[in-house]
């Protein structure tokens, strides 16, 4: 482990151990949040916020913190930082609060973020750990912007809020806006990464 | 064993950490707390505004309706003008629409007995189907619209009649559900606006403060 | 691939020529065969007639032909082409897709054209090509060949299509033509006037009856295969006196729309439609003889296929009557299709001793 370059702890979260299109972690806020760009973008930097300081802070205490009481102590400082990422967003940008509504508090129970400080933050040291959980969050950003990306044009034909197309010219798919879009989008978006991802290493062989 | 691994250390770290965490928490409520509520002000205005077009300020009248376990806080909106002078009613109806509950602020005109407007302020109704009820070719037909002897609605037809409005075609339940919601609200606060006009409630901030000294001037 | 894999797709094929393979039809079973001794040696089923997964389709084709004609007579040439759309998308869907993950191309078995065409039979006449393209690759695409293909496929490709359109375009798929003024195959009914609404829909939202002998017939609005029931009704039993549809599932659905339905009429008549309006109404006669009865998505055993159809119809009556949607044919089909693994494994005959010792075949 020691081995293991900063730069590949980083690296390795966008894409290599991308939490929602390789681990599968986090796909309630990857899914019930994706219809619009905007959306998935503020609720990844909300979740990279909070997996970046609940890391660095559970690195710091990790020698201090009972192994029997870790769990409940991780998700005590979780809860924190997500409370605060919550008034936060309420204060300065009500109109994004309004749209992620109870998703917000609901990245408490991201285990995206409890799988990092569980299995990295408590073994290593401050800097490996939020190099790690920033790489994690930006993967996990990543991801939702392109599906939000995706579910937007298609099913509101604009883009970050700006109107691509007018309704006469694309009747938009309402289906992708719906919950039903997000299954289908993120499960054909994992697909087809896995076909290219076995394309390669069939080629490898 | 070490202290750490004893139930007093578990204790010891849980509770320096639970009080840590709160009381940051506690301080950046405190800090944040004003802008909030002022973004929630904010938003209750411009709602009302935008359904008591005539109004320049409003005051906030709480209520106590039903009796027992029906008790419910409610509150209406008195909107006045520069003079003080009411022009209208602004109150929230909420009711079930076809996916979850429909939020709505509505505004009365009681000399005319007519709406003065109407805007959805929260729904899930399905895109680009139920959720025509919160854009301005729906919400517009409720502006001038009689409230006697109810709201009613007719499909695929212009309105015949002044108390009548046209569902969306494809969405009749959200539609419908607009309908009833104001029909049940109206009546339930009626008797309250009604009071409200024969004795006026003097409570709330602004007013209060202009309201008050006012008298004392003719006094004099 | 690797080895791993190849086993699990023999499994696969395996498993999903089992669930088929019960009652007459017998769609394409790869077993695994061996010779001894000159003797072929291979996996149940063993059956030894001469159908065949192209022969089933094709009569299904066949039986579908009085749908399609009344559908372009009450609709003019705007149904044709519908028809003529999903099914050219379909057949070239599944081409792409077969070539797509290196497997042999099954096109002329015949099972995306009738997917292509029950699509289409579920869809309202003035419904945009372009989104009847839609429906079309996504009932083919995943809504079979994702799962690997004919036999593999958990739910109605037809209905899934038919469910993502719905969801698509809630407007258009709700969209319905009246029947057009008879004036000849070239009529094509206008597609800016929103007129007719279905029986289903006056009955649920206005309360108003149609009366039944129109929806018999077909000369009421609705979507191009739903109208006329006498048609399906022709189809329906031409495949029942060729074997092919189990009579259990159609009797079964039907039944208890009826029954069930009936019930409510019983207990208010002004208030619910009667047991007749019900059966004849919406997509109850096409999903009965012609969705329900899929080969694939339907349960193997007798007990199971009573609890499917029974299921669909309970459901499809409580839509209609309590939902929000005029129709429920569509998606109680579809809930039950989600249960069909579950129904096969629970209502398996028992072998004779079985239970009685431990040994029992592993897995399943």
């Amino acid at each position: 482990m020691a081995s293991r370059s900063l730069y590949s702890e980083f690296t390795k979260g966008i894409w290599k151990e991308n939490p929602v299109i390789i681990l599968l972690l986090g796909m309630c806020p990857a899914l019930a949040v994706s219809n619009s760009a905007v959306n998935g973008l503020a609720m990844g930097l909300a979740s990279t916020f909070v997996v970046v300081s609940a890391s660095s802070i559970v690195s710091i205490i990790r020698r201090l913190v009972p192994a029997q009481v870790r769990i409940p102590t991780y998700i005590v400082i979780i809860a924190g930082f997500v409370t605060l990422a919550d008034l936060f967003l309420k204060a300065y940008f009500p109109a994004v609060a309004k749209s992620l509504g109870p998703y917000v508090p609901l990245i408490v129970v991201n285990c995206m973020i409890m799988g990092r400080a569980e299995f990295f933050a408590s073994k290593h040291t401050l800097l490996p750990a939020i190099v790690d959980a920033f790489g994690t969050g930006i993967g996990f950003t990543w991801v939702l912007v392109v599906v939000g990306v995706v579910r937007e044009i298609l099913g509101s034909g604009s883009i970050f809020n700006v109107m691509l197309m007018s309704e006469d010219v694309f009747t938009p798919w309402v289906v992708m806006i719906l919950p039903a879009g997000a299954f289908i989008s993120l499960g054909l978006m994992i697909g087809i990464i896995n076909y290219f991802k076995n394309l390669k290493a069939e080629r490898a062989k | 064993m070490s202290f750490k691994e004893s139930s007093a250390g578990m204790i010891t770290v849980m509770t320096v950490v639970a009080i840590i965490v709160g009381s940051i928490l506690a301080g950046f409520y405190q800090m944040v707390s004003p802008r909030i509520e002022a973004n929630r002000l904010a938003e209750e205005k411009r709602a009302i505004f935008s359904v008591l077009p005539e109004a320049k300020d409003y005051v906030t009248i709480d209520l106590e309706v039903g009796e027992g376990d029906d008790k419910e806080s409610l509150m209406i909106f008195r909107g006045v003008d520069d003079d003080n002078a009411p022009v209208g009613y602004a109150f929230v109806s909420e009711g079930p629409g076809f996916a979850a509950a429909i939020v709505m602020m509505v505004g009365l005109n009681i000399n005319t007995e007519e709406l003065t407007g109407m805007k959805v302020l929260e729904q899930i109704e399905t895109p680009g189907l139920g959720n025509k009820i919160a854009m301005e070719p729906f919400e517009s037909q409720f502006r001038g619209l009689k409230i006697k002897p109810a709201i009613t609605y007719i499909k695929n037809k212009k309105p015949e009649s002044d108390n009548q409005i046209q569902a969306i075609t494809g969405a009749t339940i959200s539609s419908v559900a607009i309908v009833k919601a104001l029909n049940k609200t109206i009546k339930v606060l009626m008797p309250f606006i009604l009071e409200d006009i024969r004795n006026p409630v003097v409570i709330e901030r602004q007013v209060e403060e202009e309201a008050v000294p006012e008298p004392k001037e003719e006094e004099k | 691939m690797s080895d791993d894999n190849k086993d699990k797709e023999n499994l696969e094929a395996k498993e999903g020529g089992e669930a088929k393979a019960a009652p007459k039809p017998t769609p394409p079973v790869k077993k695994q065969e061996m010779v001894i001794d000159g003797l072929i040696v291979s996996s149940s089923p063993h059956l030894l007639n001469e159908e065949s997964v192209p022969k089933v389709m094709h009569n299904v084709i066949v039986a579908l032909f009085p749908v399609c004609a009344v559908s372009i007579y009450v609709y003019g040439l705007r149904a044709l082409i519908l028809l003529f759309v999903c099914l050219f998308t379909s057949l070239v869907t599944e081409y792409l897709c077969r070539r797509f993950m290196k497997k042999p191309v099954t096109l002329y078995d015949g099972s995306a054209a009738i997917t292509g065409i029950l699509l289409a039979l579920t869809l309202p006449p003035a419904f945009p090509l372009l989104g009847a393209v839609l429906g079309s690759v996504f009932a083919i695409a995943v809504g079979k060949q994702i799962f690997g293909g004919l036999g593999l496929n958990i739910f109605n490709p037809a209905l899934l299509g038919r469910a993502f359109l719905m969801a698509t375009y809630p407007v258009l798929t709700t969209t319905w033509s009246d029947p057009i003024e008879w004036s000849g195959l070239f009529t094509m009914p206008s597609l800016e006037v929103v007129t007719g609404a279905t029986p289903l829909a006056l009955m649920k939202f206005e309360g108003i009856t149609s009366e039944l002998f129109p929806m018999f017939m077909g000369s009421v609005s609705g979507s191009l295969g739903e109208t006329s029931a006498v048609a399906i009704l022709i189809g329906g039993l031409f495949l029942r006196y060729k074997g092919y549809i189990n009579w259990k599932l159609p009797l079964g659905f039907l039944g208890t729309i009826f029954i069930f339905g009936g019930l409510f009429y019983l207990v208010d008549p002004s208030k619910y439609p009667s047991p007749l309006f019900q059966v004849l109404s919406g997509g109850a006669m096409l999903g009965a003889w012609f969705m329900i009865t899929d080969m694939v998505t339907s349960p193997v055993t007798a007990r199971g296929q009573w609890i499917f159809a029974i299921g669909a119809g309970v459901i499809t009556v409580i839509i209609r009557l309590f939902g929000g949607l005029p129709e429920g044919v569509m998606y109680s089909i579809l809930f039950m299709n989600a249960f069909v693994p579950l129904l096969n494994r629970y209502t398996r005959p028992k072998v004779f001793g079985e239970g009685m010792s431990e040994v029992q075949e592993s897995g399943r």
